[in-house]
């Protein structure tokens, strides 16, 4: 294999001690987490038998579930609907995420710190919960929101949820804190020189933003723009509760509406999966090519380097103003809806008489039952410490070899990391309990067959995160270790993985707050003892209570900003250190 | 070299040890079919079959379950059991129908036989049926079915109907006065209720339940005013029933009605009542025994204890619908029409109408 180290500037054989070892087990983990599942939908997608049928593992194939997925009007009216509700989300939820990063991570803006955990306080919300949590707020009929501005202006109804517009706004602010993390991890490892440099040549710092501090983030802003555009076509919670009242089909509801029935039609959505999967990839393509020019990104090198925040001046308690007031609309709103509805019997909207009844009796049923509300927290807080920290060191690894090394087939690695988005969480969870049925390894009913299966579900977006601090930090750096003599392992330990720690943390972050949140995986390979938060929720939420729900919600809320805190607190001491 | 030796050695000894345990499994299970222990069951008194089958239970010490109860429900409903017979330690799973049907389909494809029995929802049954994968079990614990629901049972013993669930039409009355509201399923299509009645995304129970009732002409009629009078369509029974309870919306056309009414018995202000005079659409929760259950006499244990008073009591108090005694809140006059599953060009043909009358219209 011809591996050339450097990123574009370097044509240095590729021959560091471990490496091969490293690259090998990636490709093997890779095989074992990615490809098989892969194969399996694909497979699935070609035949007309389901898994355990007759004939499902001859070589006969057909095209029938692609002309049922794909053949009809409607679908692709609702395809168009998807692109208009993607295309809206993704800018709005950009532009809220980049503003909120460079609020907190480049200025002097007061209360920043606190700005960014409110932001990332809205991704340990779960989604069931925010979605319900507006449709209290900006109900026409019983909106809080709606009956508050009737008292002030006497018109009504002047919100409706229930629309493309409602979808938009609910849907955005869940993705803005995606896009604040990715934006987050490439600012913080700016060179302020060049930034300065365009102060004192008289731009000012709405200029500076967006001719240099953006376009040196391209990777990052690349990366979330494919994110937030992937994951507004996938989008599932926010359409299916909002979209049949708006009468509004988008691909996913259109999906669900086809398969949803017993028996689930695999083919059916194999099929699916793999056009999403081809849509993938074209985005994949379009954002290798974006990025082809690697060294232009590179902002960490060898010559002294350490952030240091622009100062603002008056226009700081500003920005303060205003990111304050959006972390309210994206956190902070809904959490207070939540809040109060776990404090009630049954969910009303506000009045004397409810806040009399108010009390705490949801807490209390929840805690009373240890094996019902403890230990599922626990199986989500290992499942989720264990598969963030397995994935990001994954992804880390194979985030040197796309980027750094000029490898033939580099490029396949971060296809086959990033294939993972397209795959449903339902077929995914399908594909991993299929494989250990067949593999007589003693995982299931087990956190760690949880755990593998995140692994795969979250490598895409761990892999975006870690690529983009890859992709800013200059080869210089490695190659001056490699001439010290160190061994690659402990360059890339003692030089990477630091240098990383902005994507790094934001990914690990993502990936571990999403094993309390992540719902149908759970729900697949779920057993007696491997209970996690989300099948607490969703049990809670099928046995109809949205009090409790509420209540197990902010519980979760609690436990989350603690580690959170303490993750930040740990971060701190490691990688690249702030000028104040 | 000595410890390579030493290694191997104790690699064939665990292998070894693995084996034997396999035959020994693979021995047992050919020994005695679950299906012929039944049958051998079957010939017994009642006092004898029900000693021979906690004997059973009692070497096999375990039993591997799905519920499709969910949560704090399953749970307390298994440790009555356990309570009852604390020498059976059950593993439980609990998850919906459709998945279950789906884990199981899974786990005996792949040879795996880790369930010994499942609850599961009528509806859900024909992809398992078809592929012979339950016990037949006859029992005499279903002669306590009242006539009433003899249409749940199955002629060859293949399941064990435990409760019933249904689909009616309630509303809140804040919103609609009583003699306001609908008395029929034919009257949701009144433009008095334009934009104010819910219904889930297609969902195959509803619609069996409302053609064995109506007949195939009158429910695609029925779906063809329906869509003109634009239906709500939103996603989850148990939201929707909140939503309506707190005035979003009028009247819930198709949802099972004993949320609301649990909703009502701890707090009796809840705006919430049920339109009796509209036929209840009801299918029956059944328990099947996996064909390759590897504790037979544990399953047959539960299954039959699942028509008990003490099970059926359980049921009623959790406001589900008990097939022995009295229901929780439905009077007793209530017209209950009973359905199980039907063919698969039927369902196609449903769902066809559904999307032709309601799914599509934007």
């Amino acid at each position: 294999m011809n591996m050339a180290a450097g990123s574009s500037n370097s044509g240095r054989r590729f021959s560091l001690n471990g490496s091969k070892l490293a690259l090998a087990l990636v490709v093997l983990i890779l095989v074992y987490q990615v490809v098989i599942p892969l194969a399996m939908v694909i497979w699935t997608s070609l035949k007309l038998e389901r898994p355990g049928e007759a004939g499902f593992f001859d070589l006969s194939f057909s095209l029938a579930n692609y002309v049922r997925a794909f053949g009809s009007r409607d679908f692709w009216q609702a395809t168009w609907n998807t692109l208009g509700f993607a295309l809206v989300s993704t800018a709005l939820s950009f532009g809220l995420g980049t503003f909120l990063a460079w609020v907190v991570h480049r200025t002097n803006t007061p209360f920043a710190r606190l700005i960014g955990v409110i932001t990332l306080g809205r991704i340990i919300i779960p989604g069931i919960l925010i979605t319900v949590s507006w449709i209290l707020l900006a109900s026409p009929s019983i909106g809080i929101l709606n009956r508050s501005l009737e008292a002030l202006t006497g018109l009504s109804p002047i919100l409706n949820i229930y629309s493309f517009w409602g979808m938009v706004w609910v849907h955005s602010l869940e993705m803005t804190p995606l896009a604040y993390l990715l934006l987050s991890a490439a600012l913080q490892s700016m060179d302020p020189r060049l930034e300065e440099a365009s102060a004192v040549a008289g731009a000012g710092h709405g200029s500076t933003l967006r001719k240099i501090s953006l376009p040196l983030a391209l990777p990052a802003v690349g990366a979330a723009v494919m994110l937030l555009l992937i994951y507004t076509i996938e989008a599932f919670e926010v359409p299916l509760l909002l979209a049949g009242r708006a009468h509004f089909r988008v691909y996913t509801t259109e999906i669900y509406f086809n398969t949803a029935r017993t028996p689930t039609d695999w083919g059916l959505s194999g099929a699916y999966s793999v056009a999403i999967l081809i849509l993938c990839a074209v985005f994949l393509a379009v954002y290798f090519r974006l990025v082809r020019h690697g060294e232009r990104y590179q902002t960490v090198t060898g010559k002294d380097f350490r952030p240091r925040r622009i100062d603002l001046g008056r226009w700081r308690y500003f920005a303060s103003a205003v990111s304050l007031s959006l972390v309210f609309l994206i956190t902070g709103l809904p959490f207070l809806v939540m809040l109060y509805a776990s404090l009630l019997r049954r969910y009303q909207p506000p009045s004397f008489e409810v806040l009399q009844g108010m009390g705490l009796s949801n807490y209390r049923e929840i805690l009373d039952d240890p094996a019902y509300s403890i230990d599922p927290l626990w199986n989500s807080t290992l499942v989720g410490l264990g598969s963030a920290t397995a994935v990001m060191l994954l992804v880390s690894v194979m985030s040197y070899f796309v980027h750094k090394t000029r490898m033939r087939g580099r490029k396949l690695i971060d296809f086959f990391g990033f294939a993972p988005v397209a795959m449903p969480s339902v077929v995914l969870g399908t594909a991993f309990l299929w494989f250990y049925l067949l593999v007589p390894l003693p995982v299931l009913g087990t956190l760690t067959i949880i755990a593998l299966a995140y692994v795969t579900r979250y490598m895409a977006v761990a892999l975006r995160f870690v690529s983009t601090s890859m992709l800013q930090i200059h080869s210089e750096l490695e190659e001056a270790a490699a001439v010290a003599g160190g061994d690659w392992w402990r360059n890339f330990r003692r030089i990477y993985l630091p240098l990383l720690r902005p994507g790094l943390m934001a990914g690990w972050f993502w990936v571990m707050v999403h094993a309390y949140r992540e719902l149908t995986i759970a729900l697949m390979l779920a057993r007696s003892s491997n209970r996690t938060a989300a099948v607490i929720i969703y049990d809670l939420w099928e046995n109809g209570s949205f009090p409790q729900l509420s209540a197990f919600g902010v519980l979760i809320f609690g436990l989350l900003i603690v580690l959170v805190l303490i993750g930040q607190t740990i971060g701190k001491r490691f990688g690249v250190q702030e000028q104040v | 070299m000595k410890s390579f030796v030493s290694f191997l050695r104790a690699c064939c000894l665990v292998y070894g040890l693995l084996a034997t345990s396999f035959a020994g499994q693979v021995y047992a299970a050919a020994a005695q079919s679950p299906e012929a222990i039944y049958a051998e069951l079957a010939k017994l008194k009642p006092e004898d079959r029900a000693k021979r089958i906690e004997e059973g239970a009692r070497k096999e010490g375990k039993l591997n379950f799905i519920h499709t109860f969910r949560g704090k429900l399953a749970r307390d409903h298994v440790r009555l059991f356990e309570k009852r017979y604390p020498y059976v330690k059950v593993e439980m799973a609990d998850m919906g129908s459709q998945d279950a049907a789906e884990r199981f389909i899974a786990e005996e494809t792949a040879g795996r036989h880790l369930t010994d029995i499942l609850s599961l929802a009528v509806p859900d049954l024909p992809v398992i049926l078809k592929q012979d994968l339950f016990a037949n079990y006859p029992t005499p614990a279903t002669r306590r079915v009242p006539k009433k629901f003899e249409g749940f049972l199955d002629k060859d013993n293949r399941w064990v109907p435990w409760y019933w669930s249904e689909h009616g039409i309630s509303y809140n009355t804040n919103l609609i006065p009583a003699d306001k509201a609908p008395k029929s399923w034919q009257d949701l299509c009144n433009p008095a209720y334009k934009g104010k009645v819910s219904f889930d995304p297609p969902e195959t129970r509803f619609m069996v339940g409302l053609y064995v009732m109506m007949g195939e002409d009158k429910f695609q009629a029925w779906l063809k005013c329906m869509g003109e009078n634009q239906p709500i369509i939103q996603r989850g029974h148990t939201q929707r029933m909140n939503l309506m309870l707190s005035g979003d919306h009028a009247i819930q056309g198709d949802n099972f009605l004993y949320v609301g009414a649990e909703e009502k018995k701890k707090d009796p202000k809840t705006p919430y009542a049920i339109v009796y005079s509209a036929p209840i659409l009801a299918y029956a929760g059944v328990m099947v025994i996996n064909k390759n259950t590897q504790h037979p006499y544990a399953s047959a244990l539960f299954s039959d204890w699942t028509l008990s008073d003490e099970s059926q009591k359980y049921v009623a108090d959790e406001f589900r619908g008990p097939l022995i005694g009295k229901h929780p809140y439905l009077p007793d006059n209530v017209k209950v029409v009973t359905f199980g599953y039907v063919g698969d060009d039927v369902v196609e043909r449903l769902h066809g109408y559904w999307n032709k009358y309601i799914g599509k219209k934007k």
